[in-house]
């Protein structure tokens, strides 16, 4: 199949890596705003894919320059006609002081790409906000929750965990906004 | 002043890490230069394990103006666990490394005051 590198979307090229590392054996998931593009439908438009592997980067680079992607930091590949690069951060895969809960699989024509559940994409944004009380990642978390089921009780779960009850109360209440805004919005459209 | 003696560097692999290290756990921060003034080590050594510890996800950075500033990441899995372990060593450190680098002025000092 030929690939339009330039109009290539996130969720395609994502699968693509996906399913190249794991035909070369190595398991990955992706993670980070990524996720959040994918979920939202690009309502937030990521331009990184953070993938997450066990792996070493030596065993990934031959894999990703079978797509053209070249190296060109110590964990970021690029391709001079894509305007997504591809990063590999440290594992574990985790949010805050847990494992991620599972992974959620999305099949494409390109391949399977494995990424974080939505109810984790959420935690992973809201990690952000309760550590460096990053807005646009609390953004990022509400887009996910309008988009896509959550396990709120989780949220709650881990929040507390975390040490970060105030702040998950600020986040309900933004949901609770954001809930109430769009449904309005659906009467007016009806 | 040289004061050599190092606990961690066993497991860090070399005692930049820890000097950085202990430094992040004592001041809650720092820079590149700042460190390497304090160490009287080569600013592109500390640049490198900083690096080295910011691609294994356990330290972060911001810049600030046109300093970089590094702390720990409050994302990192292991961080209450590696903390505890800093704590523990720490508690090692003889008195005179302690005075010579991990007691400096932290309190504001307000500009155009003479030294």
């Amino acid at each position: 199949m030929k690939i339009d590198w330039q109009k290539i979307g996130i969720k395609e090229l994502a699968a693509l890596v996906s399913e190249k590392l794991r035909k070369g054996g190595v398991d990955s998931i992706l993670v980070g705003g990524a996720c959040v593009s994918i979920y939202t439908k690009n309502k937030y438009q990521s331009f990184d894919l953070d993938f997450v592997t066990h792996t070493t980067i030596k065993e990934v680079t031959p894999l990703l320059s079978e797509l053209g992607f070249q190296r060109e930091s110590s964990r970021h590949f690029v391709r001079h006609d894509c305007p997504f690069f591809i990063e590999f951060v440290a594992p574990p895969a985790a949010v805050g002081n847990e494992p991620l809960k599972g992974e959620k699989n999305i099949k494409t024509k390109l391949g399977t790409l494995v990424l974080m559940t939505p109810t984790d994409s959420v935690k992973d944004r809201l990690a952000a906000y309760y550590h460096w009380n990053d807005q646009q990642a609390l953004e990022q978390a509400l887009m996910v929750t309008e988009s896509q089921k959550i396990d709120f009780h989780e949220i709650q779960r881990w929040s507390e965990q975390e040490g970060h009850s105030e702040k998950h109360r600020q986040f309900l209440e933004r949901v609770r906004k954001v809930g109430h805004q769009s449904k309005r919005s659906t009467k007016k459209a009806k | 002043m040289v004061i050599g003696e190092v606990m961690l560097e066993g497991i860090f692999g070399n005692v930049i890490v820890e000097k950085v290290l202990f430094t992040l756990y004592v001041y809650g921060e720092g820079y590149p230069l700042g460190m390497a003034k304090t160490f009287k080590e080569p600013v592109n050594r500390l640049q490198q394990q900083l690096q080295r510890l910011e691609n294994a996800g356990i330290i972060v950075s911001r810049l600030i103006g046109k300093v970089r500033v590094y702390t720990f990441n409050p994302r990192y899995p292991f961080l209450q666990e590696l903390k505890a372990l800093i704590a523990k060593a720490f508690e090692f450190l003889p008195e005179k490394e302690k005075d010579a680098y991990y007691k400096k002025r932290t309190r504001p000092r307000r500009a155009g005051k003479p030294i």
